[in-house]
């Protein structure tokens, strides 16, 4: 017996000697000596890193070889803690690619080269990309990052569901072979769509308001900012955003804050890329969605998308999108008038500070940019683009049929991102918060936001007190210094 | 000091420099640090951002937090389910062990292995049993005709969690069952030949020679739960709607995701405050019921 | 002071058959049931498919089964088994070594020389274990990052702030060496001093050889902690090819879903593999020594 004990520990011993040994990260690239080597962190894993391993690839072939860069891509998660920490600890990765959330934090924390003159000197500047993703991009009168995929957030809606319903709908005053154009409508389009069954349990929603991944920015379809940047203050008490929040409890109050809740933890947010995102089985009717949503029905759903014919006989159609048993239209907004309202996302490219190749490093980004690379990568991710200028092919060629509707909405005046404060993930957790209370716990939204807008607007006084002192000190040191 | 003292000295110094530099460098620094960056504003992310001194700005602001009192009590919540159900259960396994039976390496055994499972393992693990649809506690429940439940709900989601704790008392039970092993037999038998039934013998023998370890693990188990972090960041990122965002966590966030060191430090004291009062409270409570031979 | 070499279990007589055994039996049964349904879950989920995983009614012999699942993980994309467990063996022996030589040594001091203030150093100690995580969490970060900028050794960044520590002794394994320590015999160690032996040599001449198995403990002990560690991981690794095998499994939590289960668990069999055998082969060494620890 203890023999056997014995071999099975020398046994053990080996395994972790063998893994020491041959564990080593392999590196399948052979890169010249005198190459800069880029270090690129990025989000996106599976299809959508392949899809960006791709483009760098092409860099790497083309201008990298030219230039003796070599960009290697990695893919981690929580990619935005980890750089803030990897910041921190002196050891940046040389390009972060990270989210229009972190564009103003991380530049208030003085994290993140600013870009200005190396974009000008690339010939990027305003002129070149839509306003709202430019001026997602900067903070405090500086360039801070450069998107790399963007996105606009739209109302994705099932027409099958609404035809089988054509007589109810009709029956209720409303047009089942259009979506609705105001917010109104589509809470009736909802109710009307919704079916329950025992238990008044949810067995299909036509629009939940917390589904959405994009709870915080409801106000906007409310013609209502989140945050005043000149009178510094947020706006979360205004009498709109009370109303978006009202929005968001009425359909607690019509439905039952309970069905909601187990319909919500049925689909998780993080079953979006399975079989079973309720979108695709025709659970959920009417989505707030952005571009990519195409892709996924392309690989989880594609019947959702080749109703008459298969995709290669598209063509014969009158219209492409005859063959498709969902849509896209502009999310309606809750004010008479106020058209084309979208939220602005986008995926960003920054430069941590302390790294050591800063000009190489924008190089690559810089490509990124460039009006071919940017439509080739947004058509692989299913995207728009953040560029003005936008080629025919691109639109044509597009996997989404119903892209012009985002391009549109990303270039609409009613376009909006993130608001520009530095404590955005605080902002972020209240007003997630916030849609959770008002819609779960039967919670008073008014008196929620008015608490909510009295910690955020005191953490964010505070933080600008905090700032204007740093920089005294720092002129203050800086003086002595001189007159040493 | 004789000679031979300071000899000594010398040498029980020698002995234990490894562990006082440690103590000095790792241990003492860092916390005299912390009460320092308590009273600054802090954001560590380049060398030149210094602390900025804000006196009791930060505690003030704790006071006011919300959020904080809320984590707290969430705390303290898991607290007062976790730690009864932790040490009923562990000792209830314990004297079970202890009963005269065959097998009972085996028991032993399959009760102490899920406490080395790593955390992360353990609680991808329970999330996979309690996921709503495919998780094995609702398939199991629906099929003796229950409905299955919603776990990791507001409502629901601290008592998974502490149910989650129980699991791993495997290494309480086995301290448990040391100290049961070192309860003399005479006085067990003293007490059967007075006439003590064997609840009694529980009750008036067992038990009381029992409390030194009772105590210890009851202090550990103290620590433990106001420490806890790894199983909820996992699991749940502390919802839904903050119903698991537990003291831990909310300390981790700030310093990590909000980059407010200062605070953060200031949100590490008082929980190594509240630690040492309850630490406290156990030590004067162990006056009225821990029997040391 | 139970003596470490004679087993837990006294051999009595024979019992015999009584319901209030069989009622024991019985409850340890379903308690074991209860335990050892998660793991046989986690053995069950990691051979399946990820269309058996959603499987309803789920099954607990997956029909056909899936071994090859463990084989996918060498080649997996986020999830690089091989190099995760080469940084977690390499930060493992480190700490593990360095946690049982130095605490052995502080543990001595402590044990066996009478010094003034040895008592209060001892409770100072004892007082550390209490103090958690957060608390030293930014500044030791922060003590690193200004020993990195002064000092030409760089420590953020590598596995040095994870294993450095352990080289300075653990509280609890120094507690626990201790209490083993004092139930040597002074003869032997006064015979030796008369024979003109150092206090060093006492240590590893006399004493060291005779702690094997407290030694084993403190060396599993450290081993199970190091392995499992996640918190550790979390705040200094940050390149993805250093993490370790605790930290790494997070990379099978996908933001949007598609969470690829069957290989998550089967990653988890694996990382728990390694600590299960150990316990399996030191059995009665890990539960001794975690029973010396209660509260003597």
């Amino acid at each position: 017996m203890i023999w056997v004990k014995r071999i099975i520990f020398a046994l053990l011993i080996l395994c972790g000697i063998a893994f020491v040994i041959y564990g080593a990260p392999r590196r399948d690239d052979k890169i010249p000596a005198d190459f800069v080597v880029i270090r690129y962190w990025e989000k996106w894993t599976g299809n959508e890193g392949a899809q960006m391993q791709q483009i760098v690839d092409d860099f790497n072939r083309t201008v990298g070889r030219e230039k003796k860069i070599f960009v290697r891509y990695m893919s981690m998660s929580n990619v935005d803690k980890k750089t803030l920490v990897a910041i921190s600890a002196g050891v940046p990765p040389d390009i972060a690619g990270m989210w229009d959330q972190q564009v103003a934090q991380f530049a208030a924390l003085g994290a993140i080269e600013p870009l200005d003159e190396l974009a000008t000197a690339h010939g990027i500047t305003e002129q070149t990309y839509t306003p709202v993703y430019w001026n997602g991009c900067r903070y405090d009168g500086k360039l801070y990052a450069l998107v790399s995929t963007p996105a606009a957030i739209a109302l994705h809606y099932n027409r099958k569901v609404f035809s089988e319903n054509a007589a109810a709908l009709r029956a209720a005053g409303l047009d089942p072979d259009r979506p609705p154009r105001t917010l109104e409508e589509m809470d009736r389009y909802a109710e009307i769509l919704t079916k329950r069954g025992p238990f008044g349990r949810i067995d299909r929603a036509g629009y939940l308001p917390l589904q959405s991944w994009y709870v915080p920015f409801t106000s906007y379809w409310f013609g209502q900012e989140i945050f005043d940047p000149k009178t510094q203050k947020f706006q979360l008490d205004a009498p709109q955003f009370i109303r978006a929040f009202e929005w968001i409890q009425s359909y607690s109050r019509k439905m039952g804050a309970k069905p909601i809740q187990d319909f919500i933890s049925a689909h998780p947010q993080d079953n979006f890329d399975t079989p079973q995102n309720p979108f695709l089985t025709d659970t959920l009717i009417m989505q707030q969605q952005g571009p990519w949503q195409a892709n996924y029905i392309d690989h989880l759903n594609p019947s959702m998308s080749r109703v008459l014919v298969p995709k290669d006989q598209e063509p014969t159609l009158p219209r492409r999108t005859d063959n498709y048993s969902w849509a896209v239209a502009p999310f309606p907004s809750a004010v008479p008038g106020l058209e084309d309202v979208s939220f602005c996302s986008f995926d960003a490219l920054m430069i941590p500070t302390g790294t050591k190749h800063k000009n190489e490093a924008f190089e690559f980004i810089a490509y990124v940019n460039r009006q071919n690379v940017c439509e080739k990568l947004n058509m692989l991710h299913c995207k728009n683009t953040q560029l003005r200028s936008v080629s025919r092919n691109f639109i044509a060629k597009h996997p989404n049929p119903y892209i012009d509707v985002f391009q549109k909405l990303a270039a609409s005046p009613n376009a909006r991102g993130v608001p520009p404060v530095p404590i955005w993930p605080q902002v972020a957790k209240e007003l997630n918060d916030a849609g959770q209370a008002v819609a779960l716990e039967n919670a008073d939204p008014r008196e929620v936001l008015t608490r909510a807008q009295a910690r955020l607007q005191a953490e964010y006084d505070r933080f600008r007190a905090i700032d204007l002192k740093r920089r005294e000190q720092q002129q203050q040191q800086h003086q002595l210094a001189q007159r040493k | 000091m004789t000679r031979e003292q300071r000899r000594n000295l010398l040498k029980g110094l020698a002995f234990c420099s490894p562990w006082l530099l440690g103590f000095l460098l790792f241990t003492a620094l860092p916390i005299a640090l912390s009460l320092y960056y308590s009273f600054c504003d802090y954001a560590l992310t380049a060398p030149d951002r210094a602390p900025v001194w804000v006196g009791i700005a930060n505690y003030r602001q704790l006071w006011g937090d919300e959020l904080f009192w809320k984590a707290l009590g969430t705390t303290f919540r898991y607290a007062a389910m976790a730690l009864p159900a932790g040490v009923l259960v562990s000792l209830g396994l314990a004297l079970m062990l202890n009963a005269n039976i065959r097998g009972q390496t085996i028991y032993r055994a399959v009760i102490f292995l899920p406490s080395l499972v790593p955390a992360t393992a353990a609680a991808m693990l329970w999330l996979w049993m309690f996921n709503g649809r495919f998780g094995l506690f609702n398939n199991l429940l629906e099929r003796l005709g229950v409905g299955g439940l919603n776990w990791l709900s507001t409502d629901l989601a601290l008592p998974s969690l502490a149910l989650m704790s129980v699991w791993g008392v495997g290494n309480t039970v086995v301290i448990y069952l040391a100290g049961l092993q070192d309860v003399p037999r005479e006085l067990l038998e003293a007490a059967e030949i007075d006439g003590a039934d064997r609840f009694g013998r529980l009750v008036h023998v067992t038990l009381p020679m029992l409390s030194p370890v009772i105590f210890f693990n009851l202090v550990m188990a103290i620590i433990g739960t106001f420490s806890v972090l790894t199983v909820p960041y996992i699991m749940t990122r502390g919802g839904p709607n903050n119903a698991t965002y537990f003291y831990t966590m909310y300390g981790y966030d700030t310093a990590f995701t909000y980059l407010r060191m200062g605070y953060a430090s200031a949100l590490a004291w008082v929980q190594l405050l509240i630690i040492m009062a309850l630490t406290a409270l156990a030590f004067w409570s162990a006056r009225k019921w821990v029997h040391y031979v | 002071m139970s003596d470490l070499s004679a087993p837990a279990v006294s051999r009595r007589r024979p019992s015999r058959f009584s319901w209030d055994k069989a009622a024991v039996h019985f409850g340890l049964l379903c308690v074991c049931a209860g335990f050892m349904l998660p793991l046989v879950w986690l053995l069950s989920t990691s051979m399946k498919t990820i269309e058996q995983t959603g499987e309803y009614p789920p099954r607990f012999v997956p029909h056909p089964w899936q071994p090859q699942n463990y084989l996918k993980l060498f080649h997996h994309s986020n999830f690089r088994l091989a190099t995760y467990t080469r940084n977690t063996v390499i930060i493992t022996i480190l700490t593990v070594t360095g946690t049982t030589l130095s605490s052995a040594l502080v543990a001595y001091g402590f044990a066996r020389i009478p010094f003034r203030g040895s008592g209060v150093l001892f409770g100072i100690m004892l007082a550390t274990i209490m103090i958690p995580f957060p608390v030293t969490m930014v500044s030791l970060f922060r003590i690193f990052r200004w020993l990195d900028v002064h000092t030409p050794i760089q420590f953020l960044g590598t596995f040095k702030p994870l294993w450095l520590p352990a080289w300075f002794g653990n509280a609890f394994c120094i507690f626990l060496l201790r209490q083993f320590f004092r139930t040597v015999p002074r003869e032997l160690s006064e015979a030796a001093r008369i024979d003109g032996c150092s206090e060093l040599g006492i240590f590893t001449r006399i004493i060291l050889p005779l702690s094997k198995p407290a030694l084993a403990t403190v060396a599993l002990f450290s081993f199970t902690w190091t392995w499992n560690d996640f918190l550790g991981p979390l705040v200094y690794l940050h390149e993805p090819d250093q993490h370790t095998l605790a930290l790494g499994l997070q990379a099978f939590q996908s933001q949007h879903g598609g969470t690829e289960w069957h290989l998550l668990m089967a990653a988890s069999a694996l990382v728990c593999l390694p600590v299960l055998i150990l316990f399996f082969l030191t059995q009665r060494t890990f539960i001794q020594g975690i029973a010396t620890t209660g509260g003597k």
